[in-house]
């Protein structure tokens, strides 16, 4: 007997299961998943963006956030972050249109990440207030290597794609064909195996900076509820 | 490969005498212990959130062969290769024949705790492949020739002056500052290459999705997509127990296992990896097996071991075990140490090399108060006990003290007197309600202090008490 079917054998024995009705464990399963309030943690404030902010820059994620009111003012605010740390103007692109279309003069930009990039900008499908989540699929736009190999690493996106849960993520795509990958990227890379000490930058970025297109920008008041 | 040759008692004398690992995990489970407890203040839910991730893992476990072959499917759909492996050996066998199958010199290998239970990096190294390890723990394992010690901070026992010193001795280009800053930068600079230049690379998973047969890995140093994204070939290896329905409820589950585990409300990364490379992508392997592991998890499921399926491996059972925090977790001798590896490891090496595992515990329960799927570990230490003595493997000492105390124990008076003679004797030896040495005590004295008995035993007071007095 091949090894699949002495598994397949061994677990019906063990569970002592004859027929399975595939549509009343499909039922169970989506039980299991009700009243989602009741076992996850709440927001940290009432606007998405706000919520997300809160918990990108908290103590445990320790990224740091800032808002534009349109993709157009990307590059200034690449430019200022660069300035304030002393850093060249040379960023490696992530490949997706949202980015390349931007006017980029004053900078030198690269269409691949090297081993060893200082900076890499990238753009985000989607938000997560929840946790201050950035998610990205694999695809022709996004290489996966460019979210972790750079030392900086600032990510644009936009505050309409900010979910509130990742269970709305997760809802968001069921049914689609997944990407190879789905990254779910919180934060910088970090490290406490050395006596438990928290450490940035292990294998992955040491700085990663998001910043939100936000139309409502100028008015912080009117920013959309969940 | 385990220290088999020596005795439990021995390995735990050999631990107890040295003073830098006691330094070493206290440092890392206190960390832990604190920090989980601040996660939880602030997820008021969890009470909740653990009773549904409870049912979630009943649910699939109940239901595994639906899953399993579910799972199958899809994972087969997105282009993946699925394999089955009954025996850590043949899991081991499996992933050996892939590597050499894909000409592989080098591998890129991102911890897994299954990885380490079948064998894989010895028998990788036996087959003449060099292996790499990623993870910054498992870097510093592999450095230091030994095993890993916990199952989410593998090279606990190792404190930051003896990493220092390894990284000085072995690095390429090693830190000039003694910081934990300049240590970690300096394994990013050694590893990096050996990222980008791997043929194979070998993962476990954390889940595995059974409607979309997508595998979901979390990490925080961003290792295993730096592993798994360059090389031709990615191998996946997870255990039959790893299913969840689909993503929503992974989510649910990776709620409680980042807070158990670190105090993190989520890792840095969480990864789903579904088959190989697609048109267009940028990157990713060509190749993307996965292998499906037994090992005796069926043979749990069928002897009465089914909650411990639950597992979620975060490690919250050893941090919190008086136990394993004076021993760490090489005196254990298999791959998973604390309570969880204690109700595990006679399952894989067999309750007859291993029967000293279910007795090295206090029974305070604080292992199964902690645990995010509320395993009941010490009912099952329990059963393990209940099974040695049944299976005569208890040495003929122990059989014959408990003789004695069933004689006297099930004979009143006799056992009346003898307790309140042994408090009154017991009590000249305390100082300031605690004894710190007594003819006798010596093992338990040497390494703690033994609380001073009552004055009067519970009969004594009790029959006071019917007298009114």
């Amino acid at each position: 007997m091949s090894a699949r079917d002495t598994i397949l054998n061994a677990v019906r024995g063990g569970l002592g299961n004859t027929a399975v009705d595939p549509a009343a464990v499909r039922r169970e399963a989506d039980a299991l998943l009700q009243d989602l309030p009741s076992i996850r943690p709440p927001l940290l404030a009432d606007g998405l963006v706000d919520a997300f902010i809160a918990r990108v820059t908290s103590p445990k994620v320790a990224a740091t956030a800032e808002c534009i009111g349109s993709a157009s003012a990307l590059p200034a605010a690449v430019g200022r972050y660069l300035e304030a740390r002393g850093l060249p103007a040379v960023v490696a692109l992530q490949p997706a249109a949202a980015l390349q279309s931007l006017d980029w003069a004053g900078f030198e930009t690269r269409d691949r990440v090297a081993p060893d990039e200082t900076i890499a900008i990238g753009f985000a499908r989607w938000g997560i207030a929840e946790t201050g989540s950035l998610v990205f699929h694999s695809d022709a736009e996004t290489p996966i290597l460019a979210n972790f190999l750079p030392l900086h690493h600032l990510v644009m996106v936009r505050a309409d794609t900010i979910l509130p849960f990742l269970d709305d993520y997760a809802a968001a795509t069921t049914g689609q064909r997944p990407p190879r990958n789905v990254n779910i990227v919180t934060g910088a890379s970090g490290t406490t195996d050395i006596e438990g000490s928290l450490v940035l930058g292990a294998h992955g970025p040491r700085y990663l900076h998001v910043v939100i297109v936000d139309e409502q920008y100028d008015s912080p008041n009117q920013r959309a509820s969940p | 490969m385990h220290e088999a040759t020596m005795s439990f008692k021995a390995r735990a004398e050999e631990a107890l005498a040295n003073p830098t690992l006691k330094i070493a995990i206290d440092r890392t489970t206190g960390t832990a212990e604190r920090k989980r407890a601040v996660a939880m203040t602030q997820f008021p839910q969890f009470d909740a959130a653990r009773e549904r991730g409870k049912r979630i893992k009943d649910h699939v476990i109940a239901n595994l062969d639906h899953y399993l072959l579910e799972f199958e499917r899809n994972a087969i759909a997105s282009g993946a290769k699925v394999h089955w492996a009954r025996t850590a050996e043949e899991a081991s066998q499996i992933v050996v024949a892939l590597c050499k199958q894909a000409g592989a010199k080098r591998v890129t290998r991102v911890k897994s705790m299954l990885g380490e239970e079948i064998g894989l990096p010895h028998a990788l190294d036996e087959a003449g492949i060099e292996r790499v390890e990623t993870d910054l723990a498992e870097h510093i394992v592999q450095l230091g020739g030994d095993r890993p010690s916990h199952i989410v901070w593998p090279s606990m026992h190792r404190t930051r002056e003896q990493v220092s010193e390894m990284f000085k001795r072995l690095h390429r280009a090693p830190h000039q500052e003694e910081t934990i800053e300049a240590m970690v930068d300096s394994a990013r600079r050694e590893l990096r290459d050996k990222f980008l230049t791997a043929d194979v690379a070998i993962s476990g998973a954390n889940f595995l999705l059974a409607d979309t047969g997508a595998t979901c890995t979390v990490t925080n140093e961003g290792n295993a997509e730096l592993t798994t994204t360059p090389p031709r070939v990615h191998i996946v290896t997870a255990g039959i127990e790893k299913l969840v329905p689909s993503m929503g409820h992974a989510i649910a589950m990776l709620r409680l296992l980042v807070r158990s585990a670190t105090g993190a409300d989520v890792t840095q990364y969480t990864t789903f990896h579904c088959g190989p490379k697609q048109p267009g992508d940028r990157d990713g392997p060509e190749e993307f097996h996965i292998v499906l592991v037994d090992n005796g998890r069926t043979r749990m499921l069928r002897e009465g071991m089914k909650e411990m399926l639950r597992c979620i491996r975060c490690g919250a059972c050893m941090n919190h075990c008086v136990v394993f925090r004076q021993l760490g977790g090489h005196v254990y001798g298999g791959t998973y140490p604390g309570p969880m590896g204690a109700v595990l490891t006679p399952v894989f090496d067999g309750l007859e090399k291993s029967r000293d595992l279910p007795h090295a515990c206090t029974m305070n329960g604080k292992c199964q108060e902690v645990c995010p799927v509320a395993i009941p570990l010490p009912t099952l230490l329990r059963g393990w006990r209940d099974r040695s003595w049944r299976e005569g493997l208890e040495p003929s000492a122990v059989r014959f003290g408990l003789g004695i105390h069933t004689f006297v124990a099930s004979r009143p008076r006799l056992y009346r007197l003898g307790t309140a003679i042994a408090i009154r004797v017991m009590r000249l030896f305390s100082r300031g309600g605690v004894i710190k040495g007594m003819p006798g005590l010596g093992a338990w004295t040497a390494y703690r202090e033994f609380p001073a008995p009552a004055k009067r035993t519970f009969m004594e007071m009790y029959k006071d008490q019917e007298k009114g007095q």
